[in-house]
C-alpha cells in the first residue's frame, strides 16, 4: 500500500497550524484580560478528517483541525445580571440623591433648623423678659430672618438640585438614545459576520457590554428571536431590546427616546419647564426601574399626590416646608390655630392682635401687622396690607385666610416689611394699647410653640423632626437596599467571571500546550526531513 | 468554582473598599465625636437629638428667665424691705409725737423727718430695675407716684406680668402699685395712693401742732403696714417656687444634657478600639492582597 511520500509533511504542517491558532487564542486572551465585557475565548479543535484505506486496513488519520472559536457565556447570567442592574441603579441615585438632600437640612448639627428656630424663640422668651428693651427686639428680628432665610435657602437648595437632576434625565435620555444607536450597528455587523456561518465573539461581547450598560439606566429586556429561516437552512436570528414591551431596539431599527418639556407642572411645587420622556413617535413610556427611574421618582415623587410617582423625592419636602410656614405663620401672625385639639381651628391672639411699642392709650383698633409675610416678585417682604390683598378676597369670606396663606412657601417666606423697617415698634407684645410692660399678646403667641395640635405631627420642632426623620428612613432604607444591589450583581458578576473571565495561569497552561504541540510538530517535520535526506541523499546510486 | 485573575483583584478591591468604609465611617466618629452624621445613619438616634436639643435649648432659656425673675424679685423684695423700714419709723415718729411732753419745736422736727420719709416712699414707689419701674404695672416706662404721692397713671391689680419658668409654667413677678401703696384697691391716675395719703396726713396733723391726731392715724399705719407684710411675705412665697424652680431646672439640664449626651455622643474608647481594629484588618487584607495577586504562572516558566 503505498500514499504520498510527503504526507507527513502535510499532517504535521496542520498540527503546527493548530498549535499557531491555539497560540494566537491565548495572546488574544491575555490580550483583552481587562477589557471590560470580554468573554474568554476557547478554540475547538478536532481530528481532521481521515483517509479511508482502501485495503481494509482502517483509516488514516491526518492530523488535526480548528473547527471553530466560541466565547465562553452563560447567557442565563447575562439576564439575571440585567434584570439586577435595573435596581442597582435605581437605588444606587436614590441612596446618593437622599444623601445630598439630608445634607440641606443640616440636621441634627448646631446650625440647622432646630437651632434657628431655638434662637427665634430665646429671643422672644428674652423679650418677655424685658419688652421695651430695644435691643432684644432687633435680636429678635434678626432671629426672624434667620428663620426665614433657613427655609428660603433650603427650599432654593431642592429647586436647584430638581433642576439638577432634570438636566441629568435629559442627559440620561441621551445616553439611553446613543447605547440604543451602538446595539443597532452591532446588530447589523454581528448579523452580517454570522451569515456566513461564524460566530462573531468579539462584537457580541461589546454588544452585551452595551446592554449591560442600559440595563442600569431603565428596564430593557434584551434577547433574539427568530424570525425565519435563511437559504442555507439556519435559524435566522435577530436581536431585540424592549422597554416596557415597546422595542427601543428591532434588529437594526432603533426607536429613540425624547424629553418633552412640560406645559402643566405635575405638582405646585415644581419648577417650570420640566421634561416628561417619551417616545419620539409620540407613545408613552412606562419606566419601572433603572437610575432613570431613580431621577424621576427623586424629581417628581410627591407621595402619590396628583399621580406623581409613590416616592418621596424632592416636591414632597417641598410641600412639607411649605405646609410648615403657612401653618405657622399663620399661626403667629394671626393666632389661627385648634387650640385644644377639637378639629376645628380657633382664633386666639396673634401678632396682628397686638399693639405697638409706642401706641398710645386712646387706640382703639390693634395695629395689625403680621409678623411674617412673603417675598414679592422683586424679592422685598410684603408689608401686611399686601400680603392680605393677596389673598383675594373679603376678610368675611370663610376662605379669606388659607387664600391668604396658600401663597406662602418656604421659597418666599418672610419677615414682614414692617418688622424689618421698625423693629423697635412694630414687634406687637402688648395687647392693650400704652402699656409697655404688657406682654401678654406675646404670652399668646408663645404659648403656642407647645401646642400639639398646631400640626398632626404636633408643635413646630415635632413637625420637622418627622421632616427629617421620614427622610432619614427612606435615606436609610435606599442604602439597605442598594447595599443589597450590590451584593447580589456583585455575586452574579463573580460567577460570570467565573465562567468568562481569562485566568492567567490558565492561558499560561495553554500557551505551554500549544508551545509543545507546535515544538512537536516541527520535531515531526525535522524527522521527516531526515528521513526523506536518507531516502534521497542517503540511498544514492 | 473556576477562579480568573480579576476575580482575584475585583474581590480584593471590593473588600479593600469595605474596610475603607468602615475606617471611614469611625474616623468620622472620632473626629466629630457623634454616633451619626446623616439622619439616615441612624433615624431614631437623629430624632431623639432633635427633640434634646429643643429640649436644652428651652431648659437653658428658662433658667435665663428664671434668672431674671429672680433679680426682679430681689429688687422688688429688697424695696419692700425698706418700705417696711420706712414705715417702721413712720411709726415709731408718730407714736413719739403723741407724748404730751414734746415741745412744738421737737413736733416740728418730727414733721421734718416725716417729710423726709414721705419723699424716700414716694422714691420707693418709684424704684426702676434695668430702666424700668417695678410697681408701675404693664406700664413699666412711666414712673408711679408724682410727688404729692398721687398715682400718675391707672393702675390695676390685673397688671401682672408673666415669666414663662417652664411648659405651661409661668410665675408672675411684679407686685402692682395699687396693691402696695393703695391697700389692694385698683387706682385711677391722679388718684391719691393711699400709703402716702396716711403720710401726708401725719404730717398736715404735726403742722397744725395736732398730736391728738397724729395718735388717730396709728391705726392706720398699722394697716398699712399689714398690707405691706401681706405683700411681702406673698413676694416671699414666690422667691421661694423660684428658687425650687431653679433648681429643677439645672437637674433637668444636666439629666438632658447626659441624655443627649448618652444619645449622639460616641463611646471614644469603643470607637478608637473598632478603629485599630478595622486598621488591622485593613492592614492585613492588603498584605494579603499583595500576595494573592503577584504571582501566575508566568512568573514560574522560563
Amino acid at each position: 500500500m503505498s500514499r504520498s511520500t510527503f504526507f507527513g509533511f502535510d499532517i504535521a504542517t496542520r498540527g503546527l497550524y493548530t498549535a499557531q491558532r491555539g497560540l494566537t487564542n491565548v495572546n488574544h486572551n491575555i490580550d483583552n484580560i481587562n477589557t471590560p465585557g470580554y468573554s474568554r475565548q476557547k478554540i475547538t479543535q478536532t481530528a481532521s478528517r481521515p483517509l479511508l484505506m482502501a485495503d481494509g486496513t482502517g483509516m488514516l488519520g491526518t492530523g488535526s483541525d480548528v473547527t471553530g472559536v466560541y466565547r465562553t457565556r452563560d447567557l442565563y447570567l447575562d439576564a439575571k445580571y440585567r434584570s439586577e442592574a435595573q435596581y442597582l441603579g435605581e437605588w444606587d441615585i436614590k441612596d446618593r440623591l437622599l444623601e445630598q438632600m439630608q445634607v440641606m437640612y443640616n440636621e441634627p448639627s448646631d446650625s440647622g433648623f432646630n437651632a434657628v428656630l431655638n434662637g427665634f424663640y430665646d429671643t422672644l422668651q428674652q423679650l418677655a423678659t424685658d419688652p421695651s428693651s430695644l435691643s432684644v427686639r432687633a435680636a429678635v428680628k434678626e432671629k426672624a430672618i434667620m428663620v426665614a432665610k433657613y427655609f428660603n435657602s433650603v427650599a432654593a437648595h431642592f429647586e436647584y438640585l430638581q433642576n439638577d437632576v432634570n438636566n441629568i434625565i435629559y442627559a440620561k435620555v441621551q445616553d439611553i438614545n446613543s447605547l440604543a444607536d451602538q446595539i443597532a450597528k452591532l446588530n447589523k455587523q454581528i448579523y452580517n459576520y454570522e451569515i456566513t456561518g461564524n460566530t462573531a465573539n468579539d462584537l457580541r461581547d461589546q454588544r452585551d457590554y452595551l446592554v449591560d450598560k442600559l440595563s442600569r439606566l431603565i428596564n430593557i429586556q434584551a434577547y433574539e428571536v427568530v424570525s425565519g429561516k435563511l437559504p442555507d437552512g439556519r435559524d435566522d436570528v435577530r436581536f431585540c431590546v424592549t422597554i416596557s414591551g415597546k422595542a427601543i431596539v428591532d434588529h437594526t431599527q432603533v426607536s429613540y427616546l425624547t424629553c418633552v418639556q412640560r406645559e402643566e407642572k405635575l405638582n405646585f411645587e415644581d419648577i417650570n419647564y420640566l421634561y416628561d420622556i417619551k417616545w419620539a413617535d409620540g407613545n408613552t413610556l412606562t419606566i419601572k426601574s433603572g437610575e432613570l427611574k431613580g431621577y424621576l421618582d427623586i424629581r417628581d415623587g410627591n407621595d402619590e399626590l396628583n399621580g406623581s410617582p409613590n416616592f418621596r423625592g424632592i416636591p414632597f419636602y417641598q410641600r412639607r416646608m411649605n405646609e410648615f410656614v403657612r401653618v405657622f405663620a399663620m399661626t403667629f401672625n394671626e393666632g389661627i390655630i385648634d387650640i385644644d385639639g377639637d378639629g376645628v381651628l380657633d382664633n386666639v391672639n396673634g401678632h396682628v392682635d397686638g399693639y405697638r411699642l409706642n401706641s398710645t392709650g386712646d387706640e382703639t383698633e390693634p395695629a395689625g401687622i403680621r409678623f411674617f409675610t412673603m417675598l414679592d416678585e422683586y424679592g422685598n417682604p410684603m408689608d401686611s396690607a399686601a400680603f392680605a390683598a393677596g389673598a383675594g378676597v373679603d376678610p368675611t369670606d370663610p376662605d379669606y385666610y388659607e387664600r391668604m396663606y396658600s401663597q406662602l412657601t418656604a421659597r418666599t417666606f418672610s419677615i414682614s416689611k414692617e418688622i424689618l423697617d421698625d423693629p423697635s415698634n412694630n414687634i406687637c407684645t402688648t395687647d392693650t394699647p400704652g402699656q409697655v410692660g404688657n406682654i401678654e399678646n406675646l404670652r399668646s403667641i408663645l404659648s403656642m410653640r407647645h401646642n400639639t395640635y398646631m400640626f398632626m405631627e404636633g408643635g413646630p420642632e415635632d413637625y420637622i423632626k418627622t421632616i427629617i426623620s421620614t427622610m432619614g428612613v427612606d435615606a436609610q432604607q435606599a442604602k439597605t437596599h442598594l447595599d443589597n444591589q450590590v451584593i447580589m450583581t456583585n455575586q452574579i458578576d463573580m460567577r460570570r467571571q467565573s465562567v468568562s473571565g481569562v485566568s492567567i495561569d490558565e492561558e499560561m497552561a495553554n500557551l505551554v500546550r500549544y508551545q509543545h504541540a507546535y515544538n512537536a510538530a516541527a520535531k515531526m517535520i525535522q524527522t521527516y526531513s531526515e528521513i526523506l535526506d536518507i531516502l534521497v541523499n542517503g540511498l544514492g546510486l | 468554582m473556576r477562579i480568573t485573575n480579576n476575580m482575584l483583584i475585583n474581590n480584593m478591591l471590593n473588600n479593600l473598599n469595605n474596610n475603607l468604609n468602615r475606617m471611614n465611617k469611625y474616623q468620622n466618629q472620632l473626629a466629630t465625636g457623634k454616633k451619626i452624621s446623616l439622619p439616615s445613619d441612624d433615624p431614631i438616634v437623629a430624632s431623639r437629638a432633635l427633640k434634646l436639643r429643643t429640649d436644652v435649648a428651652e431648659i437653658q432659656q428658662y433658667k435665663r428667665n428664671v434668672d431674671d425673675a429672680t433679680s426682679w424679685m430681689e429688687i422688688t423684695e429688697k424695696t419692700l424691705g425698706q418700705i417696711g423700714d420706712v414705715m417702721h419709723r413712720v411709726r415709731e415718729l408718730a407714736v413719739q409725737s403723741g407724748n404730751e411732753t414734746n415741745t412744738p419745736d421737737d413736733l416740728d422736727k418730727i414733721r421734718q423727718e416725716m417729710e423726709q420719709l414721705r419723699i424716700q416712699m414716694i422714691h420707693l414707689a418709684n424704684t426702676t430695675y434695668a430702666g424700668r419701674y417695678i410697681f408701675s404695672g404693664y406700664k413699666t416706662d412711666k414712673p408711679l407716684l408724682d410727688e404729692n404721692g398721687a398715682f400718675l397713671m391707672d393702675i390695676s391689680n390685673s397688671e401682672q406680668i408673666h415669666f414663662e419658668i417652664g411648659i405651661g409654667d409661668d410665675i408672675n413677678i411684679n407686685v402692682t402699685g395699687s396693691d402696695l401703696f393703695n391697700n389692694g384697691t385698683d387706682a385711677a391716675a391722679g388718684e391719691m395712693s393711699g400709703l402716702l395719703d396716711t403720710l401726708n396726713n401725719i404730717i398736715a396733723a404735726l403742722e397744725a401742732g395736732d398730736n391728738g391726731a397724729v395718735g388717730n392715724m396709728l391705726d392706720r399705719i398699722d394697716n398699712d403696714m399689714n398690707n405691706i407684710l401681706r405683700v411681702r411675705s406673698g413676694v416671699g412665697a414666690r422667691m421661694n417656687r423660684l428658687e425650687l424652680t431653679a433648681n429643677r431646672l439645672e437637674d433637668d439640664f444636666i439629666n438632658f444634657t447626659t441624655l443627649m449626651s448618652k444619645n449622639e455622643d460616641v463611646d471614644i474608647a469603643e470607637a478608637i478600639m473598632n478603629l485599630m481594629n478595622e486598621e488591622n484588618v485593613y492592614r492585613a487584607s492588603l498584605s494579603a492582597g499583595a500576595r494573592v495577586i503577584q504571582p501566575s504562572l508566568v512568573d514560574f516558566l522560563k
